[in-house]
């Protein structure tokens, strides 16, 4: 008999993850018009930043979190400046540029730390009962902040001048130009952010996966491409109701199918929708985010 | 290309015998160096190691790749960023058909060019439904989704391990013990798939494969079937990748979803045939082996790199971005385009550039030449919506 609470408890929390990882995805998509194939990379390179600043520099939890964001937001900052930008007309070679980066930066990690994966120390301990469910604190906690972060993104981008500089580029760059916005900046901030989104959700998945490893980055891109495509590429809305769908379809197959079908079927699921409504469910729905 | 020298061309061909256009002595110039350069290649093994040799008959299995690649992507415009799944389609059929039904190789390839045709029509006709980047999107996931079949039915296709205990058999009992042989049937695959597909890209089905790529609308008010040429086109792909990937598993390589299958192999072929100049083939063709064999290169050098603590070998993929970074970034348009203007502009200095001929520059409506890459990025913009009249 499968527990249908513990289905949904862990269905609700990694569904929060993958929608940290498919908001970043899908707000470079939105203001830039690219696809950014490192998004998986700096999920890995959040994933080893908070677990050197945990072991190696001794930083705590709060210095693990910082960790986590910055050294991603850094690396996402400096790609744009040093290579995207000077395509970011050409949403090929984007695609072929950054999945070029994100396989150097897979090969460096394998030379440096080996193919082992890496168990970081946890956070906050214990469990928690909920109705005859035991959750870890920590899985709790992620959620929370993972919310918490998306709230928060969601009140910036329709609250707050730059926030709607965010928007406008996304509807129209011409328009948002004659306006004063500098595209330029907006794209950087983009860049920056969604690799800082990623960072957070590569600590986070890193316990959820039992450890960091050079290539955990793949399987989260992957899964935030179908969950983008399925909400619509472009839509923070689409893209956290795309997670939640594709959250859920995964850990019910692997509970209730088995586990050898979990990655087939949310790609399964992406190419149903892909077929009926190629657009997404949201389409590029610029004026409400 | 170049407008008058096309023309003659085309007026020679109409007017001289069969015999007379067979005749190298009438091509133009470019197409005598291709000439010379194919001979070159064949009689290369001369000057190659076993070793060599080996390699280079592989070089030239990736050279088909991105031929195939070319023929649908650069031509059409459609880009497939999963044209790995015919490789592997193509590669495992033959290689299942050999290995659990005893067929000899010579039977177990056309086997398999005939899954990677049907696999192209399966994939190829609900897909052009979709237009620009969403059509690429669904040829990224396809073969992320049959190597997750791989891995469930891994008792059948071997998983991530690919199917090497026991290998698929020889094709005519070759293999690494006879290098030269092995060459030499990769290269007359080569220049077989070379020639298939510059007939097929230089006939008029051709034609209208490259205006589909500038204008799918026009395409269609012309009276033409955008779709049929487009499936055509991939079927046509998709059976040359399926050739290319059985032989392949019956020579010089094995099986495995790292070789055949893996996202890196699509992307790869990508950038080569971009590196060589999409959409003519030809500059897929040179940019494949000059790609293949740079990375065989690379990954034999054992200098020590400085930071890393490690060899170039081992770095050999992060060496291999940073190189692909810098030439797309001097040579957006592609090594076959860079090459053919330099040399135009050669001839011109050298016969004092009488006039007429131009800069090369001047297109029929009077517009700027657009390169391939370009417009499937305006046929991008075009879908995505947005900056609709902003380049």
């Amino acid at each position: 008999m499968v527990n249908v609470l513990t289905i949904a408890v862990q269905a609700v929390i990694i569904s929060a993850l993958y929608a940290l990882v498919a908001v970043g995805f899908t707000l470079i998509f939105g203001v830039g018009g690219v696809l950014n194939l490192a998004h998986g990379a700096s999920i890995t390179i959040g994933a080893f930043a908070a677990y050197f600043a945990l072991t190696s520099y001794g930083l705590g939890p709060l210095g693990a979190v910082a960790a986590a964001l910055l050294v991603p937001a850094a690396f996402g900052g400096l790609l744009y400046v040093a290579v995207i930008r000077q395509f970011q007309d050409d949403p090929i070679l984007v695609m072929i540029l950054t999945l070029v980066t994100s396989v150097a930066i897979e090969a460096i990690l394998v030379t440096v730390q080996s193919a082992t994966s890496y168990t970081l120390p946890v956070l906050v301990g214990g469990t928690l009962q909920l109705a005859g469910a035991r959750i870890n604190n920590m899985s709790i906690v992620m959620f929370a902040v993972s919310w918490v972060i998306l709230l928060a993104l969601f009140l910036y981008v329709n609250r707050t001048d730059t926030g709607r500089a965010i928007l406008a580029t996304s509807m129209d760059r011409k328009g948002a130009f004659l306006v004063g916005i500098d595209s330029g900046r907006i794209n950087l901030l983009m860049w920056v952010l969604a690799s800082a989104l990623a960072g957070l959700a590569g600590l986070f998945l890193a316990y959820q996966f039992g450890g960091a490893t050079w290539n955990m980055g793949r399987t989260p891109l992957v899964i935030s491409f179908a969950i983008v495509v399925i909400g619509g590429l472009g839509s923070i809305r689409g893209s956290v109701i795309g997670a939640y769908i594709i959250g859920t379809v995964e850990v019910v197959t692997v509970n209730v199918i088995g586990a050898n079908l979990q990655g087939l079927m949310p790609l399964l699921v992406l190419v149903a929708v892909l077929l009926v409504r190629p657009e997404g469910l949201f389409g590029q729905e610029v004026d409400t985010a | 290309m170049s407008s008058d020298e096309e023309v003659l061309e085309q007026i020679s061909v109409e007017t001289n015998t069969l015999a007379d256009w067979l005749n190298p002595i009438n091509k133009p110039l470019r197409h005598k160096l291709g000439l010379v350069g194919l001979a070159g290649l064949a009689a290369l093994p001369v000057l190659l190691t076993p070793l060599q040799a080996l390699n280079i008959a592989r070089a030239y299995f990736f050279a088909m790749f991105v031929m195939s690649w070319d023929a649908v992507s650069g031509y059409t415009g459609e880009i497939s960023f999963g044209h790995a799944v015919f490789f592997a389609i193509g590669g495992y059929t033959s290689a299942l058909m050999n290995l659990k039904l005893g067929l000899s190789p010579l039977l177990a390839i056309p086997v398999g060019i005939v899954a990677a045709a049907v696999a192209g029509a399966i994939i190829g006709v609900p897909a052009l439904r979709l237009r620009g980047p969403y059509l690429s999107l669904v040829t990224l996931i396809v073969p992320l989704i049959l190597a997750q079949i791989f891995n469930v039915y891994s008792n059948i296709f071997g998983g991530t391990q690919g199917l090497v205990s026991p290998p698929p058999e020889r094709l005519l009992g070759l293999g690494t013990g006879k290098p030269v042989m092995t060459y030499y049937v990769a290269f007359g695959l080569f220049t077989l798939i070379l020639g298939i597909l510059l007939a097929v890209t230089r006939s008029d089905a051709g034609r209208v494969f490259t205006a589909i790529r500038e204008s799918e609308d026009a395409v269609s008010s012309a009276g033409l079937n955008p779709a049929k040429f487009k499936i055509f086109a991939f079927v046509l792909s998709a059976a040359i990748g399926g050739l290319a990937g059985a032989a392949f598993v019956h020579t010089v390589g094995e099986p495995t979803p790292n070789a055949l299958l893996d996202l890196f192999v699509s992307i790869e072929i990508i950038i080569a045939a971009i590196l060589g100049g999409m959409g003519t083939i030809v500059g897929a063709a040179i940019g494949g082996l000059f790609f293949a064999v740079f990375r065989g290169f690379l990954g034999g050098l054992a200098v020590q790199v400085p930071l890393l603590n490690a060899t170039i070998a081992e770095v050999d993929l992060v060496v291999f971005a940073l190189m692909t970074l810098a030439l797309i970034y001097f040579l957006p348009g592609g090594l076959l385009r860079g090459v053919l203007v330099a040399g135009r502009r050669f001839l011109d200095m050298v016969s004092g550039a009488t006039g007429g001929g131009g800069d090369g520059e001047v297109a029929a409506d009077g517009g700027t030449r657009v390169s391939p890459l370009q417009q499937v990025r305006d046929t991008w913009a075009e879908v995505l919506g947005g900056d609709d009249d902003e380049r």
